[in-house]
């Protein structure tokens, strides 16, 4: 095949420039291989966890460090995040966020984290709650990581809400409303009736926040403490869903989309009043709120009760995976992000609770910042040191998880749809139960 | 001696071998053996085909032959996403699946949500072709707007689509709303689910099947549309029965894709509301195949089960290619086989006519 001279120049510059093409793009990227030359470390977060400016800060006193940091929306996104790269064996970061809720999970595979201890945990491990230290070591005695926030709860409300349907709407009151230190759901669910009748709204979001509440505050949850299914005869349990049923039936539940609430509209709009608030929520409601297109006249407040006594919700840990090919830095990192100082600046950014005991008397948690400024100046800090008083960690089985998404959720958004009373979707949930769980 | 002397003087009559037989035909004198270049340059010529095609069938054998046989040695273990495997089980995998609600639930939603999606958007899309088909002003804009919905990601799409769909504040039911309509539970009730995300697929997929049938339709040629036109049919008659047959390999090949596709929907769902605890609807309304599948995957952890659905799913879609091929084969052999009676049938006229013929002129 004669080639003109034209074709024969072009074809080689062709040749020459896609070369050049793949190796440029073949090229890796500088390596950190050495601990001593420049190191990036990866960081994958969830929620509103409030970190972002304490990353500057870190890699300023660290120049040879560089942050790349990851923020998944939802919890429940983040476990699914965490789960595929760790079944992949490749793609977890340096630092992993771990949600308390997937403790069970995550003990199934501890072995794939690092000791911490190797890294220096045992000077720290006295900073924390000593229930917090203990859920996150394994049955082997490895700390495999560093508590971030706990999550006490009160009870966001809305004060100009409240005040229109002739309700107290200052935070003293407000909580003698709903009978204090001895508040019950009873309680909750009359005051609720009060707000409907007065003004035909609905008194909460959706259900499914609710009975999480409920769950979390009993001694033993889905699971006994060792380790077997405490649903199916828990007359604990069913008592609570037929309260919880009762409310949906008055209509106080204006059966909003978890995590979504019309992207904020649902709270600037009256659709409810109150609100399940765990310190770290409170990040989430501001969020939203201004989302929704409103701010801190929009009403919202936060108060010092919250029914059925003291509860946590959630609450997350900072984990170096095996994966990671800088533990050394990476532990340090996550020690760094869990001191006093850094949680006392994670708190006033994000509302998360510090587990740290120094940074829970800190001035800097229980003074006033953006958060508290946002909630009609309310003493958040305090209130959660308060809320957390009297919590004691729950025991998170295996399948926590799969049961409270999948088992309750669709039952709860039954409930609130008004497709089934209280019997039936209890039933359901128990069918489902036996499906997804006892015969999986 | 003769035959020395015969090789010495002449060619020899049967050559040694090729090689010599080509060399004795340039004249290049005494045989030799092929040199390198010239086994070179046969190995080339016989050889070469399968190198080319080779980097597909290699890639394949990575990324699509070995995953296929790795997930079927998976559905036969009891495996565990995080703790890895467990004990064989054979196929009580399958057997479990194929007993399981939720499984059938996951098939029914497949093939209701398929078939709202294909069925109207293969409509529109042959609608579309037959208009871009004309004579219009600015065609090359208009045959390019129409793609332009395949072009953007569908994960943007789903979201907003899922915003416009929401049950209490989306713009659709506003829309009900400010005419007087009930609002329609989009996220929450099966049938109306299944058509948002069938919209969804629609809105995707109908400009990319248009432009694959106007090609097709452009090369119906223009010659049988003037003179069908002549005798007198209007355009929809000449739509029916001249475009419509001509198309219908490319109809073929169409509803093949889009079957394939619409068996696997998985994105559209998933979004549809990203926050949902349960993929597919509280009460698993929209769940397709492959996101039960996803779901038993990653959030119930159990990769054996997962893998036998897989399975499943794959063998479903090979049985619905299969019947497809003899679906269009019976179309094709019908045609085939009407064809050659008529013509049997014109032979054996003609034959009849020139032997009277013949007859008559003896």
């Amino acid at each position: 095949m004669k080639l003109s001279r034209r074709t024969r120049i072009a074809a080689a510059v062709a040749g020459a420039a896609s070369f050049a093409l793949i190796a440029a793009g073949c090229s890796s990227s500088g390596g950190g291989g050495s601990t001593s030359g420049p190191v990036t470390l990866t960081v994958t977060t969830f929620g509103t966890m409030g970190f972002d400016k304490l990353y500057a800060q870190y890699e300023k006193e660290h120049p040879n460090i560089t942050i790349k940091a990851t923020n998944i929306d939802t919890g429940d996104n983040a476990l699914t995040d965490w789960q595929t790269k760790q079944a992949a064996g490749s793609g977890l970061p340096d630092v992993q966020a771990v949600e308390e809720g997937w403790l069970s999970k995550v003990m199934q595979v501890s072995d794939q984290f690092n000791d911490l201890k190797d890294y220096g945990a045992n000077d720290i491990k006295s900073r924390w709650v000593d229930w917090k230290l203990k859920q996150a070591t394994d049955k082997n005695g490895r700390i495999i990581g560093y508590g971030t926030d706990i999550g006490p709860e009160g009870l966001c409300y809305n004060g100009k809400l409240f005040a229109a349907a002739g309700l107290p709407s200052d935070r003293e009151s407000v909580a003698k409303l709903f009978g204090g230190d001895n508040a019950t759901w009873d309680d909750f669910f009359k005051v609720g009736e009060q707000y409907h009748k007065a003004t035909g709204k609905a008194w909460y979001d959706q259900s499914g926040f609710i009975w999480n509440a409920m769950v979390n505050q009993q001694k033993e949850g889905y699971y006994t403490t060792d380790g077997k299914l405490n649903i199916e005869n828990n007359s604990d349990l069913k008592t609570l869903w037929s309260k919880l049923a009762g409310g949906a039936a008055a209509g106080l539940s204006s059966n909003q989309t978890q995590w979504d609430w019309g992207k904020g509209k649902a709270f600037t709009d009256g659709s409810f009043a109150t609100f399940v608030c765990p310190g770290w929520m409170l990040g989430v409601v501001q969020g939203q709120v201004k989302a929704g297109g409103g701010d801190a006249t929009t009403g919202w407040d936060f108060a010092n009760v919250f029914p059925g006594g003291a509860a946590n919700w959630g609450g997350s840990f900072l984990t170096v995976p095996k994966q990671s090919k800088h533990p050394k830095e990476a532990a340090a990192l996550a020690a760094w992000l869990t001191t006093a100082k850094s949680q006392v600046q994670t708190f006033q950014a994000a509302g998360t609770f510090p587990s740290v005991t120094a940074a829970q008397s800190d001035p800097g948690v229980t003074g006033s910042s953006d958060l508290t400024k946002f909630f009609n100046n309310a003493p958040v800090g305090q209130i959660l040191s308060e809320r957390a008083k009297g919590v004691v960690a729950q025991y998170k089985g295996p399948d926590d998880s799969v049961i409270q998404s999948q088992v309750f959720g669709p039952s709860v958004q039954q409930l609130d749809s008004g497709k089934a009373n209280g019997d039936q979707a209890w039933s359901n949930a128990m069918k489902l139960l036996n499906q997804l769980v006892v015969n999986k | 001696m003769t035959t020395t002397a015969t090789t010495r003087e002449e060619p020899p009559a049967i050559p040694a071998s090729p090689a010599s037989a080509s060399a004795s035909r340039r004249g290049r004198g005494p045989r030799a053996d092929l040199t390198f270049a010239q086994r070179l340059s046969r190995f080339d010529v016989k050889a070469s085909p399968y190198f080319y095609v080779a980097p597909f069938f290699v890639l394949f054998g990575l990324v699509g032959l070995f995953p296929l046989v790795y997930t079927f040695v998976v559905s036969l273990n009891n495996w565990n996403l995080l703790t890895g495997p467990g004990d064989w089980v054979g196929f009580k995998n399958y057997a479990s699946e194929l007993s399981d609600p939720f499984f059938w639930n996951s098939l029914f939603n497949t093939l209701s949500i398929f078939l709202l999606s294909a069925i109207p958007q293969l409509i529109a899309a042959v609608f579309i072709a037959a208009i871009l088909d004309q004579n219009l002003r600015a065609k090359t804009f208009w045959r390019m707007s129409v793609l332009l919905p395949y072009v953007v990601t569908p994960v943007a799409v789903t979201l907003i689509f899922s915003s416009a769909f929401d049950e209490k504040y989306g713009l659709i039911n506003n829309m009900l709303q400010a005419v007087g309509l009930h609002p329609v539970m989009w996220k929450t009730e099966t049938f109306p689910s299944h058509i948002a995300i069938a919209s969804m697929v629609n809105w995707r997929w109908t400009g990319y099947n248009a432009l694959i049938l106007l090609a097709a339709m452009q090369a119906v040629p223009r010659d049988i549309h003037e003179s069908a036109a002549l005798d007198g049919a209007g355009s929809f008659r000449r739509f029916f029965s001249i475009t419509l047959p001509s198309i219908r390999p490319t109809m073929i090949f169409v509803i093949v894709t889009a079957t394939i596709g619409g068996l696997q929907i998985f994105t559209e769902p998933k979004l549809f509301n990203p926050s949902s605890a349960v993929p597919g609807g509280p009460q698993r309304q929209y769940q397709t195949t492959v996101l039960y599948l996803w779901d038993m995957a990653f959030n119930r952890q159990n990769f054996g089960k997962a893998s036998a659905i897989a399975w499943l799913l794959f063998l479903l879609i090979v049985i619905f290619g299969v019947l497809n091929f003899l679906i269009s084969r019976r179309i094709a052999s019908t045609e085939a086989r009407v064809l050659r009676r008529r013509t049997a049938r014109r032979l054996q006229a003609s034959r009849i006519l020139a032997a009277s013929s013949e007859e008559k002129n003896v």
